[in-house]
């Protein structure tokens, strides 16, 4: 490859917690600016550019002026990346969406609700905005599969995540089931690709990556009353990041 | 037989130094459950488990393991070749790697499993406390009488000892004086413990003898019951994951930040998880309920069939893995029985690990590249080796990218004395996306010859052929033109069918056009979507068959999507033409291609090895093979 593909990263509402996660790489950060050049990083470097290659969005659209900052943004890049539940998915921030959202402003910031720059408005994931070409699920995402996303595309690979539930990694880390420990796990019908971490460390998978393709939904709602839950303990736990 | 009486003191003493000696996996607690695990202490050892999360042969075929590293130099196999001892290993369990180690060594031998088998020692145990969903005792594996290096059972307080093989008389003799010979009184005592284990392990109660169950499962293909129970089935692949007799594996490649080396790696699959049965291009040959049904029928039905035993070892863990409990073998053999009352009613030593690694591609060079149209290039290949690929037509190779990954390929040409092949290879996929991109001089790699291909040679009494041809069904049946030109005196007529979605598609038009102007040639087209300068025939490629005059002994060679081959087949039937005389080459999944994976099975077939061409006498009662 003569010249180093320009990559870009931006941030809308989120914690920034993801790209935390590609700090978090630690020495293969170094090999990473090895092989792209960052032209964009308000958390890592002070630079702005005009052209991507490579674009890559961690949050989600809550603001008017956020629409049309991701629109700019699909102008200029090549190739555009959502990063992290909230831009793939809306994540957390959608939880807001059913409810009124001048209230929920209220509740959050009370007396300052009513401020022009904490206006926003219902949550959406980046491809509800503008065509996203890949998605690095997760809350946060995991660092590994970042990392293999971007290799794949620098070498040409066409990027690929799991598209079967977490249970199948679960299984090969030698976990106990979460409904064996009497507990409800979204594990079942969310993608996989985390290495079943939460299930891993002792918690039920909260379903941030998204569902599973052909993820069996019905049936996880027939399975609780097996369990002694009901369907409506699944939907709230489903509500969490909004994605079933 | 050498058995010995080892106190548990003297056991304990035993097993530390065995922990001195080598690696030791043994079984140990996590939290409420057992888990193998690198025995640091004998203290940690649980000989008392009822079961563990994972079965043993996870340390034979690794969740994940690399088959090889690559850089821009080739390929080199990786082996894992430290010796360890598997301890606490119960008898369903040793059954269980024992069917691996047949699944491994038949065919192509798997140096990967087969070295890492060389090098483990197996030290069973009888079951001391039975786990509450297993029916090890229905399927005559609750006891075993060899094929463990060292087997303890635990009797009144003490163990007994017995060793199966040289490699267990060798730690035994670690033992020492503690060791004091067996009395017969301990031997009837074991054999009570075994006996009672055969009755115990036996918590769900199968009601045919597993011997019934290829015939049970062998009618039972179309049974209500597989729709209802997969209803209900996450497609999640638990029970695949946690099974001592599931050894179906994915490959893929990592790349290294230097973006030129990397690893290839495989790591275990199931045939529950959606993607397992589809091909390139998105056509996916089972849905949820194929996919129930297939893990049951293979267990069942395809394992007995190949390799001679029911692949199911009794250990229950998928009935406890399964989260909406629709994975348990016996409620399904019992259900499928309720419809067919009728059914109610060792082992060999583990052979050396081979030079040879049959999953490692050789290196070659491009030749030339030819795009031929907007999604399919032609390519001319050499090994770099020189040798001449040695092909027949039909057959495929498997070809790698570093770093993007494998995929089959089908040869588009007849050996030739120049030791070069062709393929032509659409855009479907990741593999075949890159390939797209190659020039003259670019290293790839090959695996191969692989397959059957077609008769050519017994069709040597100048018999006529006809060649139907579906789009991309083309460039395979090129292969058989190629060599029918060579071998012109051998053959009788040759007639070509040739259908495509629209004009612009045909493939290999100008040397078409020169088949055509042989004498004893015809070729006959036909498009689903004219253009205006078309001509010629409008209609699937069925629209052809009146043309054509078929005696006895004409033989019939289709290649192209699955759609075609039944109405295909359906007319030339009517025409008279018997199943003995028609060919196919039936596109599957072949990730492995030498009948490990499990991915490109049809019901007991697998396509790699039986297939791809096959009469299609020998498919038509196969139900997958045209699904």
């Amino acid at each position: 490859m003569n010249e180093k593909p320009r990559v870009a990263i931006f941030d809308l509402t989120s914690c920034e917690g993801c790209q935390l996660q590609i700090v978090n790489l630690e020495e293969d950060i170094l090999n990473l600016v090895n092989v792209v050049d960052v032209v964009e990083w308000r958390e890592g470097i002070s630079d702005q550019s005009e052209e991507y290659d490579i674009a890559i969005i961690e949050g989600s659209v809550s603001r008017p002026e956020d629409a049309e900052r991701v629109k700019k943004i699909r102008e200029r890049a090549k190739i555009l990346i959502a990063m992290g539940a909230c831009a793939c998915i809306g994540g957390v921030n959608k939880l807001k969406n059913p409810l009124d959202l001048h209230e929920v402003a209220k509740t959050v910031y009370g007396d300052r609700a009513d401020a022009p720059h904490l206006h926003s408005e219902k949550v959406r994931a980046i491809d509800e905005v503008v065509k996203v070409d890949y998605k690095i699920p997760g809350c946060p995402i995991d660092n590994r599969e970042f990392a293999r996303v971007i290799k794949s595309l620098l070498v040409g690979a066409e990027p690929s995540l799991p598209n079967y539930p977490v249970c199948v990694e679960c299984k090969k880390a030698g976990n106990v089931c979460r409904y064996e420990l009497g507990e409800i796990c979204l594990g079942p019908i969310t993608r996989a690709g985390c290495g079943a971490r939460c299930p891993s460390y002792g918690m039920w998978c909260f379903g941030c990556r998204g569902p599973a393709e052909d993820a069996n939904t019905d049936a996880a709602r027939e399975v609780m009353q097996r369990y002694g839950k009901t369907k409506e303990d699944l939907e709230q736990k489903m509500s969490l990041f909004g994605t079933h | 037989m050498s058995v010995v009486r080892l106190t548990e003191g003297a056991l304990q003493a035993w097993v530390e130094r065995l922990i001195a000696k080598q690696r030791v996996i043994g079984v140990q607690a996590k939290d409420d459950h057992f888990v193998y695990d690198d025995l640091k202490r004998a203290g940690d050892l649980r000989l008392d488990h009822d079961v563990t999360l994972l079965p043993p042969v996870r340390f034979l075929l690794p969740v994940s393991e690399e088959l090889m590293t690559y850089d821009q130099k080739g390929y080199e196999s990786v082996r894992d070749d430290e010796p360890f001892i598997l301890l606490g290993v119960h008898p369903y369990d040793l059954v269980a790697i024992h069917q691996m180690d047949k699944v491994f060594a038949q065919g192509h031998l798997d140096p990967h499993y087969m070295e890492r088998r060389a090098h483990s020692t197996i030290i069973a145990c009888d079951v001391e406390t039975p786990s509450k969903n297993c029916f090890a005792g229905e399927m005559g594996t609750a006891t075993v009488q060899d094929g463990f290096d060292v087997l303890l059972t635990r009797i009144d307080g003490a163990y007994l000892a017995e060793s199966g093989t040289v490699k267990g008389d060798e730690l035994l003799k670690l033992a020492g004086e503690d060791a004091q010979a067996a009395t017969t009184m301990d031997l009837d005592r074991r054999a009570r413990v075994q006996e009672l284990n055969r009755q115990a392990l036996r918590k769900h109660h199968l009601n045919c003898s597993p011997e019934d169950l290829p015939k049970l499962l062998a009618a039972s293909w179309d049974d209500p019951a597989w729709k209802e129970r997969s209803e209900q089935c996450f497609s999640c692949g638990s029970c695949n994951m946690v099974c001592g007799t599931c050894y179906c594996f994915d490959v893929h490649d990592d790349v290294n930040w230097d973006l030129e080396s990397g690893t290839r790696t495989r790591e275990c699959d199931g045939c529950l998880l959606t993607d397992f049965a589809k091909v390139a291009g998105g056509h996916n040959f089972r849905h949820r309920m194929e996919r129930y049904r297939h893990r049951f029928m293979r267990k069942g039905l395809y394992m007995p069939e190949r390799f001679g035993f029911v692949a199911c070892c009794g250990c229950g863990r998928c009935v406890s893995a399964c989260v909406p409990n629709i994975a348990n073998p016996v409620d399904m053999y019992n259900c499928l029985l309720e419809n067919h009352p009728e059914f109610a009613t060792r082992r060999e030593t583990v052979e050396e690990a081979p030079e040879r690694d049959p999953y490692l591609p050789e290196s070659a060079t491009v030749l030339k590249v030819e795009r031929l149209t907007e999604l399919e290039t032609f390519y001319e290949i050499k090994l770099d080796s020189g040798r001449p690929l040695g092909h027949e037509p039909g057959q495929f190779v498997e070809v790698s990218l570093l770093g993007i990954g494998e995929a089959p390929i089908s040869i588009c040409s007849a050996p030739n004395d120049k030791g070069t092949f062709e393929m032509v290879i659409r855009k479907a996929g990741s593999v075949t996306e890159a390939l797209a991109r190659l020039k003259p001089g670019d290293k790839i790699g090959i695996r191969g010859p692989m397959g059957t291909s077609f008769p050519v040679h017994g069709a040597g009494l100048h018999k006529d052929i006809v060649l139907i041809a579906g789009g991309l069904g083309c460039p395979p049946l090129r292969s058989v033109i190629q060599y029918f030109f060579s071998h012109r005196s051998d053959f009788g007529h040759l007639t070509i069918l040739y259908g495509m979605r629209q004009p612009s598609d045909l493939l290999f038009g100008d040397e078409m056009k020169e088949f055509e102007k042989q004498p004893g040639v015809t070729v006959l087209y036909t498009v689903d979507h004219p253009d205006e300068s078309w001509k010629g025939t409008v209609g699937p490629v069925t629209k052809l068959l009146p043309m054509v005059q078929f005696d006895a002994n004409t033989e019939i060679f289709v290649c192209g999507p699955p759609v075609m081959y039944r109405f295909v087949i359906a007319d030339l039937n009517k025409m008279g033409v018997s199943n003995d005389h028609i060919w196919v080459s039936l596109e599957r999944r072949m990730k492995c291609g030498v009948g490990k994976c499990g991915h490109c099975q049809m019901n007991g077939l697998y396509v790699c090895q039986e297939g791809p061409v096959f009469a299609y006498s020998q498919i038509q009662d196969v139900p997958e093979a045209l699904s």
